[in-house]
């Protein structure tokens, strides 16, 4: 329970409003059913509710909070928007949640390209206002829905970043409580109130709030953050149809996509290769098969009634390029663009097709929603930056580790996942996407999680999920090398008591430590009791 | 010395220095900043080598300074507290060019003039600073964040995954170069972020005080099969401003900046006497290029975009084709802006008086005016010519930010000018830092009135540099450490 005094303390600073220790209402903030991990062994295993929930509405008031749970060791989760169903929520019990829905200022400069953003916007409202002044921004796979902040500092990629780049690279002036409560600025708010650039004074801060991916909420809380906007062309994109079948129309002199039927897998891979050399286009993406019938479909039913009419054969022989085009200055870059990329295609037998000049993902639905309707659960079970040869042989390599844990996971007949080009060409990012249904036995779903990151380790690929995405202990000695050290000697000097978000970054190793069906795919060491940071057994909890 | 005769120990004197004149040497270099005196200078080959020198000054609480080149402009690499030089000039091989990825994996001593001449005959091109000296080492450059003159690549930084020896003597590799058997893997280590953390944040702006970086990735481009500059003159610099902030939001050209006349005059040799007194203030240069298919079409629609805008919103402008009394070619100009400066007797910065102190700082570009208005009555005030005074802006994504650089000429052998300069220097940091120049990079004496404006930025950094540099001994006294 949380002691009587703390919450005497959490309602000075918010007001009795703004705290609850009511179980209804802590009972709402109970992870899924989201989709995303939803139903696996680890989200019926590590999650909790929540004991109390405060919502806090300034930085002061952040700050406040935090010290009260030092005072008081108090386990505390930062919480904007939900989207990791499992790895948002409360892992320990007696745990306060800190629900930064109410923090949800926005100023955006249009003369300096860039919006200051707090925890509680969502992409859907940052990227509206942005069209509005003729910029735009790159949701993340996530969705409209989920928090700008949250979604910078942990993921972030989308198809623009093959023009916009890694989405650290967007984050500028932020605001942090460390997660001892300390405060931190970063960029040119270190020095002033404007938060317009991202770097310095002297070593790059914000080095620390993530890798490939991020903390996941076990390093203090982002308070405010200024990211950058890019400049967009000048016409409107039209929204039509009607929910939930909703879409952007495309300015096609203006943007258009184009969908080219590439003869083989190599093919296709050279073209994008060769879009990044001429430096065209502003998407560039392999399209799984899948895609398609997820697109096509209105409902669970007719995506099955579709997805069971393919083959193995048809995945095979299914290449499919898709090259977004955006004329930022003119109309006749436009024709450029399009005979540049028309001579490419045509010299590797590619074949333009018919393409709908709507958007329905990209711009600003993002509508992952969508992508786990067929199943009920679905996770990236990896993503990559890496070349694009990387990204192309990942996914044979995930594909066929995955025939193995088919079912529960969903026929998919050998896909390879997605892939699509990242700054240009220099990179190439790749993500293995898998479904499973919450409601059959997930314990393979849980070892196929595990056995991936396995494989990256084997075959020496990289992967975005290191960190507290996969059990740090298995991955740390084959990374860097052995970055846990590091990872874990800054958690330490900055959460001494280890009360942001525990167990994290240690919760896939406790998780695998105390599932049944997990303990016999241990084959790694960890340090002795001594070293290792250790937290009641959740075993102990559920009981 | 017991320094010297331990590290004889480990090295042999072809690669350890102690006399004098070497001594003094690696005391100074081209900046303001008082000499002092290393104990020594390894020359050191390898990371091997690297981890011997930083196990050893650890073990007896040396101070370590690495040195990737022998030119520095602002006293990074002066031993304020005496130690070990650790010298990496010779550590200078290009280790890879991957052309399908379009990257190369460098050694940290290689240096702009080498590495610009080995992409060229390969048809590419790493994107570069304003006519970098030919002896500065890449790396470190990309590591200090100086700033490109092509930014049309929204995704902008170069550097990808590096290989660092940490203070502890432990070699660590950022990025995707840090799977186990790199470089002998599937992996090219293209992406800098993580393992976990982007530790390349954490060495970047570091002036060597987080560790020695040995190798790393920078990110190449193909050379365009065709160029077109244009030189625009400016007289009213917000109006100039305004101007790119247009064509860059429609992602027009590739190289592109501002310089002012005393800058023009010392890079382009020209003769500004010929053109008596209507020569502007400011010239914009930028560059249009196509690339291996349709080129002309490329430059064709940047160039009417270009001209659409002088014709409506900007007639007081005009699109030259040419410098004026300029003795290079303009295929020679846009040559220039690939390579490092081609002798470094004559370098640029250094040509007019030998001595150069740059002050430099980003800002937003609206706030240009005001900053030259300052920086030129201050050196007026301080008995500098206004017209001696170099001005260069850089525009930053799109134009959203600038860097902007005031360059002070000044005869390093005059003692008095030499005073005046460094206290021109010193308030003229001061007020800019009032005014809101942010200073990515703080140098010397100026890191203390930086660091002082920023108490919570130097708690966190001093946490997270004990954790790497527990008894502070890289390049200890520099930044806030």
């Amino acid at each position: 329970m949380i002691p009587k005094e703390a919450i005497k303390e959490f309602e000075s600073i918010v007001g009795n409003e703004y705290f609850t220790v009511d179980p209804v209402i802590c009972e709402g903030y109970r992870g899924g059913p989201g989709g995303y991990e939803c139903g696996l062994g680890y989200e019926k295993m590590m999650v909790r509710i929540p004991k109390g929930i405060i919502l806090p509405r300034q930085t002061s008031e952040v700050r406040a909070i935090v010290s009260v749970c030092y005072q008081y060791d108090i386990p505390y989760v930062p919480y904007s928007t939900g989207f990791y169903g499992a790895k948002s929520h409360p892992h320990v019990e007696n745990a306060l949640l800190i629900d930064l829905k109410r923090m949800n200022g926005f100023e955006i400069d249009e003369r300096h390209l860039l919006a200051v953003v707090e925890p509680g916007i969502i992409y859907s409202q940052l990227q509206e206002e942005a069209l509005r002044r003729g910029m735009y921004v790159s949701v993340g796979g996530g969705g409209g829905q989920v928090s700008v902040i949250a979604n910078m500092i942990n993921d972030g990629t989308s198809p623009h970043s093959y023009r916009f780049g890694l989405a650290q690279r967007r984050i500028l002036g932020t605001e942090m409580v460390l997660p001892d409560g300390d405060l931190l600025r970063l960029g040119s708010l270190a020095i002033q109130e404007d938060p317009f650039w991202g770097e310095g004074p002297g070593p790059d801060l914000r080095g620390l709030l993530r890798g490939g991916t991020g903390w996941r909420g076990s390093f203090g809380i982002v308070t405010k953050m200024a990211i950058k906007l890019m400049p967009f062309q000048p016409e409107a994109l039209r929204p039509e149809g009607v929910s939930p079948q909703t879409s952007l129309r495309l300015p096609q002199n203006r943007v258009k996509w184009v969908n080219i039927r590439m003869p083989d897998h190599m093919s296709l891979k050279k073209a994008v290769y060769e879009i990044g050399k001429a430096e065209i286009g502003a998407a560039v993406m392999k399209v799984p098969l899948f895609w398609r019938a997820v697109a096509r479909a209105k409902s669970k039913e007719e995506f099955w009634e579709i997805w069971s009419k393919e083959s193995e054969e048809r995945i095979q022989s299914f290449h499919l390029l898709r090259v977004l085009l955006i004329a930022y200055g003119s109309e006749d870059q436009m024709k450029y663009e399009e005979r540049v990329l028309t001579d490419i295609v045509t010299e590797l037998g590619g074949q333009a097709q018919r393409t709908k000049q709507t958007d329905e993902s990209w711009f600003k639905n993002a509508d992952s929603a969508g992508m786990w309707l067929m199943c009920g659960g679905y996770i990236s079970v990896d993503y990559i930056s890496e070349t694009l040869d990387h990204a192309v042989s990942q996914g044979e390599r995930m594909a066929d580790l995955k025939r193995n844990f088919t079912p529960p996971l969903m026929p998919d007949y050998g896909e390879r996942g997605w892939f699509q080009s990242l700054e240009m060409g220099h990179q190439g990012y790749s993500e293995y996407l898998i479904y499973w249904d919450p409601e059959e036995n997930t314990e393979r779903v849980d070892q196929f999680y595990l056995e991936s990151a396995k494989e990256n380790i084997r075959r020496r690929f990289y992967t975005a999920l290191l960190g507290p995405n996969q059990p740090l202990y298995l991955t740390g000695p084959a990374y860097g090398r052995d970055y846990h050290q590091w990872l874990l000697a800054i958690k330490n000097e900055f959460d001494p008591k280890w009360l942001c978000h525990p167990p994290f970054p240690l919760a896939h190793d406790q998780f695998i430590d105390e599932a049944e069906w997990m303990k016999t795919l241990k084959d790694w060491k960890e340090p002795g009791l001594k070293e290792r940071k250790v937290f009641p057994s959740v075993k102990s909890q559920t009981d | 010395m017991r320094i010297t005769e331990d590290i004889l120990k480990l090295f042999g004197p072809e690669q350890l220095y102690y006399n004098p004149q070497t001594l003094d040497h690696y005391s100074k270099d081209y900046s303001l900043f008082p000499s002092k005196r290393p104990d020594c200078v390894v020359k050191a080959r390898n990371a091997e080598e690297i981890q011997h020198v930083l196990k050893y000054a650890g073990s007896n609480g040396i101070p370590v300074v690495p040195s990737s080149s022998r030119v520095h402009f602002y006293g990074g690499t002066i031993p304020q507290k005496g130690g070990i030089v650790l010298d990496l000039t010779e550590m200078d091989r290009v280790l890879e060019i991957d052309e399908l990825n379009r990257r190369v994996r460098i050694e940290v001593g290689l240096t702009w003039g080498k590495l610009s001449k080995r992409l060229e005959e390969k048809g590419l091109r790493v994107m570069m600073p304003l006519y970098p000296h030919p002896l500065r080492s890449v790396v470190t450059d990309l590591l200090e964040r100086e700033v490109i003159t092509n930014t049309v690549y929204e995704y902008g930084e170069s550097l990808q995954g590096m290989e660092v020896v940490w203070p502890n003597g432990e070699v660590f590799r950022t990025g995707s170069a840090s799977v186990e058997g790199y470089p002998e893997s599937i992996c090219k280590g293209v992406n800098p972020s993580g393992p976990g953390l982007d530790f390349y944040r954490l060495l970047q702006g570091a002036q060597g005080t987080m560790g020695v970086v040995t190798w790393a990735n920078v990110k190449v481009e193909y050379l365009p099969k065709m160029d077109k500059i244009f030189f625009i003159p400016v007289s009213n610099i917000s109006r100039g401003i305004e101007f790119l902030s247009q064509i860059m939001r429609l992602r027009v050209g590739q190289e592109c900046f501002f310089l002012n006349r005393m800058n023009i005059a010392l890079i382009f040799d020209v003769d500004f006497k010929k053109r008596g007194e209507r020569v502007p203030p400011w010239t914009l240069l930028i560059v249009l290029s196509g690339f291996q298919r349709y080129p002309e079409e490329k430059i064709r629609y940047e160039e009417d975009l270009l001209r659409n805008l002088v014709k409506g919103e900007f007639q007081e402008l005009l699109l030259l084709e040419e410098l004026p009394n300029c003795p290079f070619s303009n295929l020679e100009i846009v040559r220039m802006l690939r390579r490092a400066w081609p002798d470094p007797l004559t370098y640029w910065k250094q040509r007019y008086k030998k001595g150069c102190q740059s002050l430099f700082f980003v800002t937003k570009p609206s706030y240009v005016e005001k900053f030259v208005g300052i920086v030129e009555a201050l050196a007026i005030q301080s008995g500098y010519k206004k017209g001696d005074i170099g001005m260069y802006i850089q525009p930053i994504e799109q134009n959203r930010a600038c860097h902007l650089e005031f360059n002070f000429y000044y005869d390093p052998e005059n003692g008095p000018e030499k005073e005046g300069m460094a206290q021109l220097y010193q308030k003229a940091v001061l007020r800019c830092l009032n005014e809101g120049a942010h200073f990515t990079r703080p140098y010397g004496e100026a890191s203390r009135v930086i660091y002082e404006r920023a108490p919570e930025y130097v708690r966190t950094l001093k946490r997270v540099k004990a954790i790497f540099d527990p008894q502070n001994l890289m390049n200890p006294g520099r930044l806030c450490f």
